[in-house]
């Protein structure tokens, strides 16, 4: 009996150690072991929509236009294009795409395939939800809904050099930046075809990437080797290994034990105990954390108390409460983005605030209504939420209520129901100012505030489609005093960052404000 | 006699096969073909012998009912809860949301879905995932399930093999200091919660000691932490059970009978008070096989094992209606099943059991 367990003990110890060997039949020294947070909800580029999916897609499949991620202003460099230009002032763009490059089966890239990926994702039958990026096209959003038929009346053609025309319904000038997503990505009609929804299985799957997509074992991890057939720089390290472990916390002892090489978001409470950490980093992001009136109710179809809550709120006790770094925004535009001003928007100023309070009505603050301010329910909007509560409390000496819901309980409510105060936020899907300011015009899914102003929706129109630098600057500055000044429909809070884990062996790793992590320049020490 | 052997060869069986898993050995599929022709081939056989065939034939009938039952009712409570699958941070345009729903056939009336998914089901086939685009339910359960239950499996058994000697051990020395360790013990098994447990073990020993890895589900060292922890709720209810049912047979006439014979106390422990003071423990069986596979959502979360209780939670909150759907009825069958194996098991144990 003793001899058994003397026996399965050693057994047992002798499993239990091997850490130089991965599953998968990989090695640590060249694998990369990265958390994709959870199971990639779809590879399928046309139809992902998730951050996990797209970690995946950018290492696998290349876009037609790509960024310069060591470009803190996120230049757009040539990857499947070589080239783009715009004529008949940014209405037309020809695109002129590389030559001599294959799919991982050897296949030969065409020009039909970027057609093919256009056609895909507006086709209503594939029921992509990032068709509206390419709304901008002619006949695009008349193709998505189902009433024409025929995709050759869309504005997206191929010339006699083989290059791709768009045409497109009003003048855009950044139209270029929503060809470096994935879901305008080329795709293999024939392979779609052939294996249906099974398309995207490793042993289905053909892309054109530095990397290619080697095993997906669902819901524990994807395993993604060197595409030694790739046309560009081929990537460093071999392989790279994506385990999907939801808990921060459990991702972040891991990455303690030495078995993660990169780890994105460390849990708020412990960030203070890794900030002083050799592999700790802070990525800029290009996002937003806003507060909106609902102006169809009182008290905030009243303009002096949209202003008087705007001026009483310190953005940087919200910040220092946060304490990873975030920055506090009074303007519309994230920092970090192009048209961020710094001086824009509402400051603190709580005497003005109470006058403000006086002026609307409500000099006898007892006569103010009950209000809410309604969140979804998560620990951050929740400190957020109590400190916006106390500052309101103090600065106006009004009384708020708070109210949080699940998630999708909560989005129904902003359509329905509008709390008088609502949070919500935004991570930007491309580097343009227009992405954040769209939100905010009359006719936007995203704007739940009632706020209608034709001047700005205007301003944004405007915006969209000037191409001079300067003018679009001037734009964008005259929109957000407008939102953020003038007519107040929301309170801008802070803008975000990501705080990242990196193992001391990773060099090269393209921390950048869009969170796009491409892994092909890393290496190790 | 066959009875015996054929019951003796079943647990050795299950034994290797558990161990085998354990220490991650392919698992031939003749050995898993052979174990579920002698354990289905005995049931049915133990069934038929004893009368009970009728029995089971009523329970697996009631079965279907419950698993109706609770399939509409599942269905019915999803279209009332606010908030549908395509609500998302990033509100969609019309066009697209018109599209999304055209396609799950989310636009259709509402007893149209219903008779649909009824008449899909009854053919064996649970949808497919909005979330998780083109992967069939069925699929996602196949992937999933088999780590679920190698960790219910191998919590049930440790929960088992703590909490009967230890239960046994404190009713037979009542009132020593054995006694008290062990039911102090067990009083902070069960109301220590496993989101608790779990951070201290790991910081004790997978950073401590080093023993054990902190969390993924890879071999023998990931599997100890999460199985224990998983496993010593249960452990600390059976243990308690135990004694009670120790102390209760101890104090019964034929142990006072045994004694007076002057049987020695070893016999009389093992062959007479253990055997009968384990039926009631027994019959916990079903209940803390719920109880197991109810726990293992925070366990596989804290382990990031990949298992099928976290599409149980997360399905919801991403409103996946068919994947709640699915999960949700493969619980409630793996309840229904696990309640009649022990009614099955305490038959075979006690024949004063009449169905």
């Amino acid at each position: 009996m003793r001899l058994i367990a003397v026996l399965m003990l050693t057994i047992f110890v002798g499993c239990t150690k091997n850490s130089a060997h991965l599953e998968y039949g990989l090695d640590v020294k060249d694998t990369l072991r990265m958390n994709l947070l959870t199971e990639p909800p779809s590879i399928d580029w046309t139809k992902a929509e998730d951050t996990t999916s797209s970690n995946v897609l950018y290492q696998i499949q290349d876009t037609i236009i790509g960024y310069n991620l060591a470009d803190p202003d996120l230049s757009m460099i040539p990857q499947l294009a070589t080239e783009w230009k715009a004529s008949d002032g940014a209405k037309t763009w020809t695109i002129a795409l590389r030559k001599g490059v294959k799919w991982s089966d050897g296949v030969d890239f065409s020009p039909q395939q970027v057609i093919d990926g256009f056609e895909r994702l507006l086709n209503p039958a594939t029921a992509a939800s990032y068709a509206y990026f390419l709304f901008p096209m002619k006949n695009a959003k008349a193709y998505n809904a189902g009433k024409i038929k025929d995709f050759k009346e869309v504005g997206a053609k191929i010339n006699d050099k083989g290059q791709i025309v768009v045409q497109l319904e009003k003048p855009m000038s950044y139209f270029p930046l929503l060809l470096t997503h994935h879901s305008t990505a080329p795709v293999r009609k024939d392979i779609i075809e052939k294996f249906g929804d099974k398309w995207t299985y490793p042993e289905n799957i053909q892309t054109i990437g530095a990397y290619r997509l080697k095993v997906w074992d669902h819901d524990k991890a994807v395993v993604l080797e060197r595409n030694d057939g790739y046309y560009g720089e081929k990537a460093k390290i071999k392989n790279i290994l994506g385990y999907m472990i939801n808990e921060y916390s459990t991702a972040v002892n891991l990455f303690d034990a030495g078995k993660l090489d990169f780890q994105e978001t460390i849990p708020l409470k412990e960030l203070p105990l890794y900030k002083t950490k050799p592999g700790f980093h802070i990525a800029p992001g290009l996002s937003s954390y806003y507060y909106g009136f609902n102006m169809r109710k009182p008290p905030f179809n009243n303009l002096n108390v949209r202003k008087a809550f705007s001026q009483a709120i310190d953005r940087k006790q919200i910040t220092d409460l946060l304490g990873a770094g975030q920055s506090p925004l009074t303007g519309w535009i994230p920092t970090g983005m192009f048209g961020y001003e710094n001086d824009r928007g509402l400051k603190f100023n709580p005497e003005a605030a109470r006058k403000a309070l006086d002026d609307a009505g409500y000099k006898d603050r007892s006569k103010f209504p009950s209000i809410t301010l309604g969140f979804n329910t998560n620990e951050n909007h929740q400190r957020i939420a109590e400190n916006f509560q106390a500052q309101i409390k103090k600065n106006l000496g009004v009384e708020i209520q708070l109210s949080n819901e699940e998630w999708k309980v909560y989005i129904n409510r902003l359509k329905k129901d509008t709390p008088s105060i609502y949070r919500l936020g935004w991570i930007a899907d491309y580097p343009d100012p227009d992405n954040f300011l769209a939100l905010m015009t009359s006719y936007s899914e995203n704007n739940h505030t009632g706020w209608v102003n034709k001047k700005y929706d205007d301003l944004v129109e405007a915006g969209a489609s000037a191409l001079d630098k300067e003018k679009r600057r001037a734009i964008y500055m005259d929109a957000q005093k407008l939102l953020t000044e003038v007519d107040v429909p929301v309170i801008p809070i802070y803008s975000d960052i990501r705080p990242l884990l990196l193992s001391e062996r990773v060099q090269g790793f393209p921390i950048n404000a869009l969170n796009r992590w491409e892994l092909k320049g890393v290496y190790f020490k | 006699m066959i009875a015996r052997v054929w019951g003796t060869s079943v647990l050795v069986l299950t034994t290797v096969t558990i161990l085998m898993s354990f220490f991650n050995y392919h698992i031939p599929t003749a050995l898993w073909l052979l174990e579920a022709f002698m354990f289905f081939g005995g049931v049915i056989a133990f069934t038929m012998a004893r009368g009970l065939s009728l029995f089971v034939v009523k329970r697996l009938f009631e079965t279907v009912f419950v698993v109706w039952v609770i399939a509409s009712m599942t269905f019915l409570l999803l279209r009332i809860l606010p908030g549908g699958p395509f609500d998302t941070e990033k509100a969609l345009p019309a066009e697209i949301l018109a599209n999304l729903e055209t396609k799950y056939h989310l636009s259709d009336p509402l007893y149209k879905q219903y008779l649909n998914y009824m008449n899909d089901l009854a053919h064996g086939d649970l949808g497919q995932s909005y979330k998780y685009v083109g992967r069939d339910i069925t699929s996602i359960i196949v992937e999933t399930l088999p780590n679920s239950i190698q960790l219910g499996v191998y919590a049930l058994l440790i929960s088992y093999l703590l909490g009967i000697p230890t239960g046994v051990i404190a009713g037979w020395k009542q009132g020593s200091w054995l006694d008290f360790s062990a039911m102090f013990l067990a009083i902070s098994g069960v109301s220590l919660p496993s989101f608790l447990m779990a951070p201290i073990f790991i910081m004790t020993f997978a950073f401590g000691l080093g023993w054990f890895e902190p969390a993924l589900w890879e071999g023998p060292g990931y599997y100890v932490l999460p199985m224990v922890i998983l496993g010593i709720r249960p452990a600390a209810v059976i243990a308690r059970l135990t004694r009670a049912s120790v102390l209760e047979v101890i104090h019964s006439d034929y142990i006072r009978t045994a004694k007076a014979k002057g049987l020695d106390s070893r016999t009389i422990l093992f062959k007479h008070v253990l055997r009968n003071s384990l039926i009631p423990v027994l019959s916990l069986s079903g209940p803390l096989a719920a109880a197991i596979l109810t726990g293992s959502f925070v366990i596989e979360q804290i382990f990031a094992i990949p298992g099928i209780a976290k599409h149980l939670v997360l399905s919801v909150s991403n409103r996946d209606y068919p994947l709640i759907l699915g999960t949700t009825l493969l619980f409630s069958v793996m309840l229904v099943l696990a309640n009649l194996a022990t009614d099955l098991l305490m038959a075979v144990v006690d024949p004063r059991v009449k169905m």
